[in-house]
């Protein structure tokens, strides 16, 4: 196949074949990381847009490395300092953008759909880097690179992702791309955050992490927000840890070779102890070199596809 | 509909395959004591490589150093192309610097791609010296560049393509001149 999207939008869009295209692609990408000379001319005379509506370091400092090692020009722009304040609309912002000659705009926006909305208004391309609760297209690929990395191939992969899982973009675009990639998939965590209406997606739902833990090749713990303490989602995060927080002991009832993922930042403590967080199961850093290969990946394919 | 005329039976192909090789060893392992290595570019390139290290090796008992290489991030055509090819692997298994490095394509056209594959070299490291073997050169560059060792001269329709196959890919082997962009007549 050929890749042809202008846009990265949502892992539901793409099929099978383009997700592992992606990550195929970003295996290769892996080793410009590696080698002495940590940059391609891929994108040189490209210009990237980095537009966040709502806050980000990691992911936006890994786009902004991933731009910088294809040779963009880049941009920053944050929400803080736009005149998104001043009371432009979104769309006359990116127009704003587009006019001047810019190839790529990465958006992280708090309204689910707002990049799949901008992309319909404008020729250049566009990448999803968060909207809202529902898509994180390249948290998702970079957590998917690690598991098939780590475990060859995802098809009947045992994947439980544990924690909020109502409110989390990670867990909704993990889900989309792992079912099309044929993995076997659990969300977990209290009853409050996970709620049944999952299961009409084809994943399993489990409120107790022994069983949703004790076969899986892989646990995907999703951060939890103390905001949603104060919400009232869980009682506190003390209880929360010790219902479904990660520790040596409830280690003993997984698989020994189990993968330990976040998509970090990690509360130590919370969702895993520091005895998981740095032991041998767990390969949280290496998603965020995967990352890095992964955000180049998508990069460098959306911007061949933008025309001139 | 696409038109495609054989220009050389694989017999001829095989004995330019040989000539090249046989040069690239008088110019290099004379004495066996320069590093030098064969890497072929993506696609053709690399099986192309791959025969010349054959003949290399059934004349002196040695296979010489070879790597592989893409040179898909380091075109000058982003957004020029209604689609982008899986980016291929690019193997070099050994170090670059000092050694005297020859690259195999199977055509030389505009000269582009090597321009492109001189770029991707150098970003592995400092090679000694750079030569280019081709197993056709159409003749009509580009770019200021030039084969050091060439099977044929070709002066062709530039609207027509020259197409390069081995029989390990299922194909019919030998060189072809395909008119890719031929319309049907309309009456």
């Amino acid at each position: 196949m050929e890749w042809t999207r202008k846009d990265l939008l949502s892992l539901y869009d793409l099929s099978a074949e383009e997700i592992t295209f992606l990550l195929d692609t970003a295996e290769e990408f892996k080793k410009v990381s590696e080698r002495n000379v940590k940059k391609v001319p891929a994108l040189r005379g490209k210009t990237v847009v980095n537009l966040f509506v709502e806050p980000s370091t990691r992911t936006r400092v890994s786009f902004e490395l991933a731009e910088q090692r294809l040779s963009a020009d880049i941009v920053n722009m944050q929400a803080s300092s736009s005149s998104l304040l001043k009371g432009e609309t979104l769309l006359d912002t990116v127009r704003n953008i587009e006019s001047l000659q810019v190839d790529l705009i990465v958006m992280r926006h708090s309204a689910p759909g707002a990049q799949a909305f901008i992309a319909k208004h404008l020729k250049c391309g566009v990448v999803n880097a968060g909207d809202g609760a529902h898509s994180h297209p390249t948290q998702a690929l970079l957590d998917i690179f690690t598991m098939r990395e780590k475990k060859g191939a995802l098809k009947d992969l045992k994947v439980t992702i544990v924690g909020d899982i109502l409110h989390s973009r990670v867990a909704r675009s993990n889900m989309w791309g792992l079912l099309k990639l044929g993995a076997k998939v659990t969300l977990a965590g209290p009853s409050t955050l996970v709620p049944r209406e999952f299961e009409a997606a084809g994943v399993r739902v489990c409120h107790n992490l022994k069983d949703a833990v004790q076969d899986a090749d892989v646990v995907n713990l999703l951060r939890i927000q103390h905001e949603r303490q104060s919400a009232g989602f869980f009682p506190s995060t003390g209880e929360y840890a010790k219902f479904f927080g990660l520790n040596r002991q409830n280690l003993r009832w997984m698989k020994p070779d189990v993968l330990v993922m976040h998509p970090g930042p990690i509360n130590r403590d919370v969702e895993l102890t520091s005895e998981v967080a740095d032991g041998p199961n767990s390969v949280i850093l290496e998603q965020v070199t995967n990352g890095l290969a992964v955000r180049m990946a998508v990069l460098f394919l959306v911007a061949g596809c933008v025309k001139k | 509909m696409t038109l495609k005329k054989q220009l050389y039976s694989p017999e001829e192909m095989t004995a330019a395959i040989s000539m090249i090789a046989a040069a690239i060893r008088r110019d290099f392992d004379t004495d066996g004591s320069v590093p030098y290595a064969l890497v072929g570019l993506y696609n053709q390139g690399v099986p192309l490589a791959e025969r010349i290290c054959d003949e290399i090796e059934r004349a002196t008992g040695r296979r010489p150093e070879h790597g592989r290489l893409d040179i898909s991030m380091y075109r000058d055509d982003v957004g020029l192309r209604s689609g982008l090819p899986l980016i291929r692997e690019t193997v070099i298994p050994f170090n670059i610097d000092g050694h005297k490095i020859i690259l195999v394509d199977d055509v030389l056209s505009s000269g582009r791609t090597i321009r492109a594959a001189l770029d991707a070299i150098t970003d592995y490291g400092r090679p000694n010296m750079i030569r280019l073997a081709v197993l056709v050169d159409r003749g009509d560059p580009e770019y200021p560049i030039r084969a050091d060792y060439v099977g044929f001269k070709l002066d062709l329709d530039p609207a027509h393509k020259v197409a390069v196959q081995f029989d390990e890919d299922g194909d019919e082997a030998g060189i072809f001149e395909v008119n890719w962009q031929q319309k049907p007549l309309n009456r």
